[in-house]
């Protein structure tokens, strides 16, 4: 089971991201939007750490977040926003859903590779 | 008038808010060329019926006070091809929607500054046709751009703003404003 989720509706950043994380020796699953990644999350309860985009169709990435530690009672899985969103309201939104980190795209691998390391560890 | 809607500054700020975000969210290296020029009308090729194999990526930006449609298109060639998608193992379709998306982001991003209440759609494609129909929307603002990316990749840009009430606002007019992008901000 892998220990690292990335959640995007785009495969260019799914590609980008899980390849960047497998590439530097990390076990990487996806899923293609919210609700995919709510599905995987509850299948898999020991995932460490979950990357996830906000605007998403089906289930945008906050309410996924939302229902992980409401309806799955997890929270512990560290999850950490890739958005181009930065909005403040939308930060304070993730900080009350218990997001741990916010990242604004484009995805720099190196910048983050060691945070990474140690939140899916 | 809907076009008085928005203030000569706002204007420029738009333009220049897009200058910037083309010329960091469109190029797949940092540093390479971005050429934009200001466009007038529609090319003659994109006001004829062979525009319906052509696509645009479209994006929005809504606030209260207005609606920012943002609007993309490349040509299906082989150096554009070459450029964005390289031998990764994806269309150009899929790889330009996430450029498209980022572009907005970053014009997204400058614009919350001025405008706390904003929300950006997700990226969707649309036949090219749908261009000719933009005076529908009642702009008060448009403008179209021929971008070259590298000195090879030709693209086009548009975009609207349908203000629903007075925008006036003064963005920073310099060349590049600080990037904070790809870095992780801890909660």
């Amino acid at each position: 089971m892998a220990n690292i989720l990335v959640v995007d509706d785009s495969s260019t950043v799914r590609d980008e991201v899980a390849g960047f994380l497998r590439k530097n020796g990390m076990d990487v699953d996806t899923a293609v939007d919210g609700k995919d990644g709510l599905a995987k999350v509850r299948a898999n309860p020991g995932v460490k750490l979950v990357i996830s985009d906000v605007n998403m169709p089906n289930m945008d990435g906050l309410t996924m977040v939302e229902k992980i530690r409401g309806e799955l009672g997890n929270k512990t899985v560290n999850v950490v926003m890739l958005t181009t969103e930065s909005s403040p309201a939308m930060k304070d939104r993730g900080k009350a859903a218990g997001v741990k980190g916010w990242i604004v795209k484009p995805f720099k691998g190196e910048a983050v590779l060691e945070a990474f390391r140690k939140l899916a560890a | 008038m809907a076009t008085d809607l928005i203030s000569a500054r706002a204007r420029a700020s738009f333009e220049r808010i897009f200058q910037r975000a083309a010329q960091s969210r469109l190029v797949r290296n940092a540093g390479d060329a971005v050429q934009i020029d200001a466009m007038q009308t529609l090319p003659e090729e994109d006001r004829s019926f062979d525009a319906v194999a052509a696509e645009v990526v479209v994006l929005t930006i809504s606030s209260i006070a207005f609606r920012l449609v943002l609007l993309l298109r490349v040509q299906h060639d082989a150096a554009t091809q070459a450029y964005y998608v390289g031998d990764a193992a994806r269309t150009l379709r899929e790889t330009f929607i996430e450029y498209g998306n980022l572009c907005c982001g970053a014009i997204n991003q400058e614009l919350i500054g001025h405008f706390p209440d904003l929300g950006m759609s997700t990226p969707y494609v649309l036949s090219a046709r749908c261009v000719s129909y933009l005076d529908a929307l009642k702009p008060a603002y448009q403008a179209m751009y021929a971008v070259t990316i590298d000195g090879t990749v030709p693209l086009q840009a548009m975009i609207c703003v349908c203000a629903n009430t007075p925008v006036d606002f003064m963005a920073d007019m310099s060349a590049a404003v600080e990037e904070s992008s790809g870095e992780l901000e801890f909660f």
